[in-house]
């Protein structure tokens, strides 16, 4: 207090020339520290003309809270620095302090636009601990309920990307989409968002009544939906020409860059988990994988246009799925309380933004030891800063949406 | 599992390994020491034979007693995930090489595990703290970083006394208590 007074002895806290000549507001201060790293000693040295703007934690269209510091020359980016952590929740230690049916409801709101999968790697791995045989129906009711959701966020997904662009109308028509589909999985999970329906050894809940007369309802018009939605904006000029061409990366980049997903296979990649490595009942199910980036890289156009073709693909497992779904029980027979033997398991599911694992040890106890959570996101946005060098503040937000990142899950 | 898979681990890299090849359900396991990591790697990474391209994973774990990163990849040529667990790293120092030379991509990865375990990333160009802020001094998934309202050990058990007032542990005391063999 006697530290601050003595500071500026001539100045009250609400004296505007706090704001002119205090420390607040200066660009010279940021960072108030010395720099601890070569890479940040480099970033924060500004070369003439050069100066640092910050965008976020609260911009609109961060898609959570994200903050970049961008140094600008101009209108151009020469690079930027990603602040993270604002959404940093611990989640992998609240996980390592909670029983092992507890962390499904734990590990739910990583990646809330698709909670599904965030559950069903941790649920994949508990069971490799376990040596559990999960019931083919219940496989089954994952696949379907899984792709249900990715055909949710990636249409949620189109009308982010055109409202980062300033397309106010796709938003609404994605929403319409979503909608229908977490009503319709609400019927069985009892939740629109946070799911927490996956369980060690199966599914909480068979398919009702509600829940099959919703989704053939929308089956038989999930297409032309998707076809509307297409219309809507696939043939937009300005659209179009503000993300062709931006954000260019290459297959061998994207690999390196340890990219997955969508974002991978719009490189031209194939990699896809569902295929790559065989999980659940998906080896019974015909899909292909859709690859784009023909012409040496993915750049936003390719990121955005692969993610359509795969809500067709998710629509295709999901009629299969129907035809296919056997009888039997949700659940396998496991005792209330787990303890599994001391071991070690790593599980990995395609989830919409790429790979999704969890790497879980175990040391006899009912908490497992150690748990770590790997999400797509959080590599994926590392692309951000490579790929952002010498566009236009603008475009910023464009490649920033067209890789889809989800503050939740990057944050943990 | 893949036992080719195995034997050829074996004969390639046998003299590097610091313990037996395990397999478990999809997963192989091999066990190296922070000095063999880059040069096991490159081959892993490069040589046509193996083009393990896909880095999956890089976690940190503190088993209460060492240090381990453990790094989970990807190749078309074998059906299992290959879990490279890079062991022995001292508690009180933990030091291993940057694996950003092979996959830049891995710069965060390392930045998250060097926040949260206070592993040092030698080569990595940026390591700093990516979640807490830059003045926080503790490693939170270290075994000696209790919760605050963590009863799950005490005698209660299970019920977690959040209205009870808590003694947070004093940071010279460093107690873990649990271990596992890993």
């Amino acid at each position: 207090m006697t530290e601050q007074s003595n500071h500026r002895p001539h100045l009250s806290s609400d004296d505007p020339r706090i704001m002119l000549d205090g420390e607040i507001g200066q660009f010279e201060n940021v960072p108030p520290y010395p720099p601890r790293t070569e890479r940040e000693a480099e970033f924060y040295t500004l070369a003439d003309g050069e100066m640092f703007l910050n965008m976020g934690p609260q911009h609109p269209s961060t898609h959570g809270v994200l903050r970049v510091v961008l140094k600008i020359n101009g209108e151009q980016v020469v690079d930027l620095d990603p602040v993270l952590g604002y959404l940093h929740r611990g989640v992998e230690k609240l996980c390592e302090n909670s029983d092992y049916h507890h962390i499904i409801s734990q590990v739910d709101p990583l990646e809330y636009v698709s909670s599904l999968f965030m559950e069903w790697a941790p649920v994949m791995a508990f069971e490799k601990l376990l040596d559990v045989q999960v019931p083919r129906r219940a496989e089954y009711i994952r696949v379907l309920t899984g792709e249900l959701l990715r055909v949710s966020s990636h249409a949620l997904y189109q009308g982010w990307m055109a409202l980062d662009l300033g397309g106010l109308a796709p938003i609404l028509y994605s929403f319409i989409e979503r909608d229908e589909i977490v009503e319709m999985l609400a019927a069985i999970t009892g939740q629109r968002m946070l799911f927490n329906y996956f369980r060690i050894g199966g599914v909480n809940g068979d398919l009702n009544h509600e829940f099959m007369s919703r989704l053939g309802d929308w089956m038989s018009r999930a297409l032309k939906m998707h076809e509307t939605n297409i219309a809507l904006l696939n043939e937009n000029e300005i659209f179009v020409r503000r993300m062709r061409g931006i954000g260019k990366v290459d297959k061998d980049t994207a690999l390196r860059m340890a990219v997955t997903g969508p974002n991978l296979r719009a490189a031209g990649v194939p990699f896809d988990v569902r295929r790559a490595h065989p999980y659940s009942v998906y080896p019974e199910l015909e899909f292909d994988i859709p690859v784009r980036g023909a012409n040496g890289g993915g750049d936003s156009l390719d990121r955005y246009l692969l993610r359509l073709d795969e809500v067709r693909e998710s629509i295709r497992i999901i009629d299969q799925c129907l035809h296919n779904m056997p009888d039997g029980p949700v659940m396998a027979r496991l005792p209330r309380l787990l303890r599994p033997r001391p071991g070690r398991a790593w599980a990995a599911v395609e989830a919409p933004r790429g790979l999704y694992g969890t790497y879980a040890i175990s040391d006899g106890t009912d908490q497992p030891f150690r748990m770590k959570i790997h999400d797509p996101s959080f590599v994926n946005m590392q692309l951000v800063g490579m790929l952002m060098k010498g566009n236009l503040i603008a475009d910023t937000m464009a490649v920033m949406a067209s890789i889809d990142p989800v503050m939740g899950g990057i944050d943990k | 599992m893949d036992r080719s898979l195995r034997t050829r681990l074996d004969a390639r890299f046998g003299a590097q390994l610091t313990g037996p090849i395990r397999q478990r359900h999809d997963e192989t396991e091999i066990r190296l020491g922070a000095g063999d990591l880059i040069e096991v790697m490159t081959v892993l990474h490069d040589d046509p034979d193996w083009e393990f391209v896909v880095l999956a994973d890089l976690a940190g774990v503190d088993t209460g007693e060492q240090m381990q990163v453990v790094y989970h990849l990807w190749s078309a040529r074998t059906p299992d995930w290959l879990r490279v667990v890079a062991d022995g790293l001292p508690r009180e120092d933990p030091r291993i090489p940057s694996l950003t030379g092979l996959w830049p991509g891995a710069e965060w990865m390392e930045r998250e595990t060097y926040d949260m375990f206070g592993i040092i990333f030698e080569g990595n160009r940026d390591l700093r703290r990516i979640y807490m802020p830059p003045d926080y001094t503790s490693f939170p998934l270290r075994k000696d970083f209790y919760l605050p309202d963590d009863a799950a050990r005490s005698p209660g058990g299970g019920v977690r006394h959040v209205e009870r007032s808590h003694v947070p542990v004093q940071a010279t005391e460093r107690v873990v208590r649990r271990t596992v063999k890993a």
